[in-house]
C-alpha cells in the first residue's frame, strides 16, 4: 500500500523516545475520535429523552390548557394509569399481539427454514422470495392487509368460500380483528425468523446428523432430540428480537384497523399518541410510555430467565 | 428394500416442494393483489374479488394516471423524492459513523472507570438502544425538535434516523471488522500511515460487503419508518410511508386502487433492495452478528 515512505526513515534515523510517544498520542486521540461521533450521537437522543420523558411522567403537562404550564404532580399519572381500564386494554392487546405473533412466526419460520435447509433446486429464487415480505413497508403492506381480509371484496373470504368454509367477518368483529392483525404481521416478519434459523441450521455439525442416522433415528427423532435442542441458543435470540420489535406495534395497527373495533386491537403505543399528540397530556402519555418500557424489561427478563432454567434443567 | 428408500426420498422431496410453493404463493399473493387491485376499475372492486387481468376484469391505467399525472402527483413525487433523499442520506451517515465505532471496538481498548465498562458492556449500551420502544423518547424529540427548529425538516428527520439505525450499523460492523485480518493495516501503521489512513486506504475497502449491506439494511429501515415521521413531519418532509398512511384515512377513503397502486410506490424500491440483500444474508454476515 502507498504510505509515505518519508516517515518510514523516521524510524531509522535517531529520534529517541519522542517517536513512540507521538504515536502513543495519536493513538489515544484517534481512539477517541473513533468513537466518540457514535457516542455522543446516541447520548444525546437517547439518554437525554429518556430522562426529559421520565421527568415528564411525574408532571402535568396539559396543552390544551393555556395557562397552567408544567407542574410536578409526583406519581399522579401513574396512580391514573394504574386504575385506568383502556391503559390496561392496550397493555393485554399489545402482550397478545406479542406472544402469540412471535409464537406463530416461530413454528413457520422454523418449519420453512428446514424446508429450505435441504439439496433442492431454485434455492435462490425461494430465499429472494421468502425475504420480500420483511423488507416492505408496514404502512404499505397494511392497506394490502386491509383488502385481502376485506370481507365482501377481499379474496381470502372468497378462498374460504370456494373450499366450503364459512364467510369470517375478520376485523369487524372484535374477538378476529387481533388474530387479523397477527396475521398480517407474521406473513411480514415470519422471513427474518427463517433467515436467523437456517444460518442457525446451516452451522450445526453434519457429523452428529450422520451418526444419528447410522444409528437409526427417524428424520423426527433426529430433529426433537438434535436439531431443536442445539438451535436453542438461536431461537432464543430470535424470538427476542422478534418480540421487542413486536412490543413496539404501531404502524400496521394504525393503518389496518386504527384500534378497533372499539378498542380492541388498540396498542400501548397507540394510545399514548392518543393521549400525548391529539389529546396533548404529554405528562400522561410519558407515563403510558414508561409503562410500556417497563413491559418489556419485564417481559424479556422473565423469558430469558426461563430459557436459562429450561437449558439448565435439560442440562442436568 | 432399496427401491422403498428411494420411493420414500421421492416424497419426502415431491412434499418440501409442495409445501414451498405453497409458502412461495402466500408470499407473493398480497403484492400480486395490490398490483391487480391497482389496475382495476373502481366497479370491478366493488363486485367483489376476481383474480385474473382481461380474463375476470378489464384492466386501466386510471389509478397510475391519477397519481403520477393527476392533481396529486405533485404531494406523490415530494413525498417519494423526500423518502429518496432521507434514506439514503441517514443509511450513508449511519454506516460511517457506526463503521468508526465499530471499528473502534474492535481495535483498541477502552475502559470507562466510572461505569467499569469495558468494550463489550460499551457495545451491548449501544445495541440496546434498538431495544428501546420509540414512543419512550418520540415526546421529548418532539420537544427537542421545535426548540431548534427542526421540525418537518429534511436535516432533522435525516438525523432522526441516523441516530435510529446507528446501534445497528455500530454492531454489525463491529462483528464484521473483528472478522477481517489485521496484518495489513498493522504494516500500514508500521509504516508511518495514521490510524484514519489506515482505516481509509486498507480496512475500508475490505469491509466492502459489510458496508454495502449493513448500508441497505439501514436504507430499508429508514424508508419503511412511519412514527417517527408522523410525528416530526407534516407538509415539507412527509415520507412516502405517511402519505400512504394518510392517504387511507381522508379523502381516500377505501379507494383501493389508488391506494395499492401508493403501496405499490412505497414498496417497489424494497423490492429492488430484497433482490440486492439475499446474497449479503447468505454470506451469514448480518445473521453472524445476530447470533
Amino acid at each position: 500500500m502507498s504510505t509515505q515512505p518519508a516517515t518510514d526513515t523516521s524510524i531509522i534515523t535517531p529520534t529517541p523516545a519522542r517517536r513512540p510517544q507521538s504515536r502513543r498520542f495519536t493513538e489515544d486521540r484517534s481512539k477517541h475520535i473513533f468513537i466518540l461521533p457514535a457516542v455522543i450521537l446516541i447520548l444525546l437522543f437517547s439518554i437525554f429523552p429518556l430522562l426529559f420523558s421520565f421527568t415528564l411522567s411525574f408532571m402535568s403537562w396539559d396543552l390544551s390548557r393555556l395557562a397552567g404550564g408544567v407542574r410536578f404532580i409526583g406519581l399522579t399519572n401513574f396512580l391514573t394509569l394504574v386504575n385506568d381500564a383502556r391503559f390496561w386494554n392496550t397493555a393485554r392487546v399489545t402482550l397478545m399481539f406479542v406472544v402469540g405473533g412471535v409464537t406463530l412466526q416461530y413454528i413457520i419460520g422454523l418449519g420453512v427454514a428446514i424446508l429450505l435447509n435441504q439439496e433442492i433446486r431454485f434455492r435462490r429464487f425461494f430465499r429472494v422470495v421468502f425475504l420480500m415480505p420483511m423488507m416492505l413497508t408496514p404502512a404499505a403492506v397494511a392497506y394490502g392487509g386491509r383488502m385481502l381480509f376485506n370481507e365482501g371484496q377481499g379474496p381470502l373470504n372468497d378462498i374460504i368460500k370456494f373450499f366450503g368454509g364459512p364467510q369470517i367477518p375478520w376485523f369487524s368483529s372484535p374477538t378476529l380483528a387481533l388474530p387479523s392483525l397477527i396475521l398480517l404481521d407474521t406473513w411480514e416478519w415470519t422471513p427474518f425468523v427463517m433467515i436467523v434459523l437456517l444460518a442457525g441450521l446451516q452451522s450445526l455439525p453434519p457429523e452428529v446428523f450422520e451418526a444419528a442416522r447410522v444409528d437409526g433415528a427417524s428424520d423426527w427423532q433426529s430433529f426433537r432430540h438434535i436439531t431443536f435442542p442445539m438451535l436453542a441458543p438461536v431461537s432464543v435470540t430470535v424470538i427476542l428480537i422478534r418480540a421487542l420489535e413486536a412490543f413496539k406495534l404501531f404502524d400496521i395497527a394504525v393503518v389496518m384497523t386504527g384500534g378497533g373495533p372499539g378498542t380492541s386491537t388498540e396498542a400501548v403505543t397507540m394510545y399514548a399518541y392518543q393521549v400525548g399528540l391529539k389529546n396533548g397530556n404529554l405528562g400522561y402519555a410519558s407515563a403510558i410510555a414508561y409503562a410500556l418500557l417497563i413491559m418489556v424489561i419485564i417481559s424479556s427478563t422473565v423469558f430469558l430467565r426461563t430459557m436459562r432454567q429450561r437449558a439448565v434443567a435439560t442440562a442436568e | 428394500m432399496h427401491m422403498t428408500m428411494r420411493q420414500t426420498r421421492r416424497i419426502k422431496l415431491s412434499v418440501t416442494y409442495i409445501l414451498l410453493a405453497v409458502w412461495t404463493a402466500i408470499c407473493l399473493f398480497p403484492i400480486y393483489w395490490l398490483v391487480i387491485t391497482s389496475i382495476k376499475q373502481p366497479i370491478a372492486v366493488f363486485q367483489g374479488p376476481t383474480y385474473l387481468p382481461w380474463v375476470d376484469f378489464q384492466p386501466t391505467l386510471n389509478a397510475w394516471k391519477f397519481l403520477l399525472a393527476g392533481p396529486v402527483s405533485s404531494q406523490v413525487s415530494r413525498s417519494w423524492l423526500n423518502s429518496a433523499i432521507m434514506a439514503p442520506s441517514s443509511a450513508a451517515l449511519a454506516v460511517g459513523i457506526g463503521s468508526l465505532a465499530g471499528y473502534a471496538l474492535t481495535r483498541f481498548q477502552y475502559f470507562i472507570p466510572g461505569l467499569k465498562w469495558r468494550n463489550n458492556d460499551l457495545a451491548f449500551w449501544i445495541i440496546s438502544q434498538r431495544m428501546l420502544p420509540p414512543v419512550v423518547v418520540i415526546l421529548p424529540y418532539l420537544i427537542m425538535y421545535q426548540v431548534l427548529g427542526l421540525v418537518d425538516t429534511h436535516v432533522g428527520m435525516i438525523l432522526i434516523y441516523t441516530v435510529f439505525n446507528l446501534p445497528f450499523a455500530v454492531w454489525i460492523m463491529r462483528d464484521f471488522f473483528a472478522g477481517l485480518p489485521r496484518d495489513l493495516e498493522e504494516s500500514a501503521l508500521i509504516d508511518g500511515a495514521s490510524r484514519f489512513q489506515a482505516f481509509r486506504i486498507i480496512v475500508l475497502p475490505l469491509a466492502a460487503p459489510g458496508l454495502i449491506a449493513t448500508f441497505l439494511f439501514c436504507l430499508m429501515f429508514s424508508w419503511n419508518d412511519y412514527l417517527f415521521a408522523l410525528m416530526l413531519t407534516f407538509s415539507k418532509a412527509t415520507t412516502m410511508p405517511m402519505f400512504v398512511a394518510g392517504m387511507g384515512s381522508q379523502s381516500y377513503g377505501p379507494q383501493w386502487w389508488y391506494l395499492s397502486a401508493l403501496s405499490l410506490l412505497t414498496i417497489a424500491p424494497m423490492m429492488l433492495i430484497a433482490l440486492l440483500i439475499e446474497r449479503y444474508i447468505t454470506r451469514g454476515l448480518i445473521v453472524g452478528a445476530i447470533k
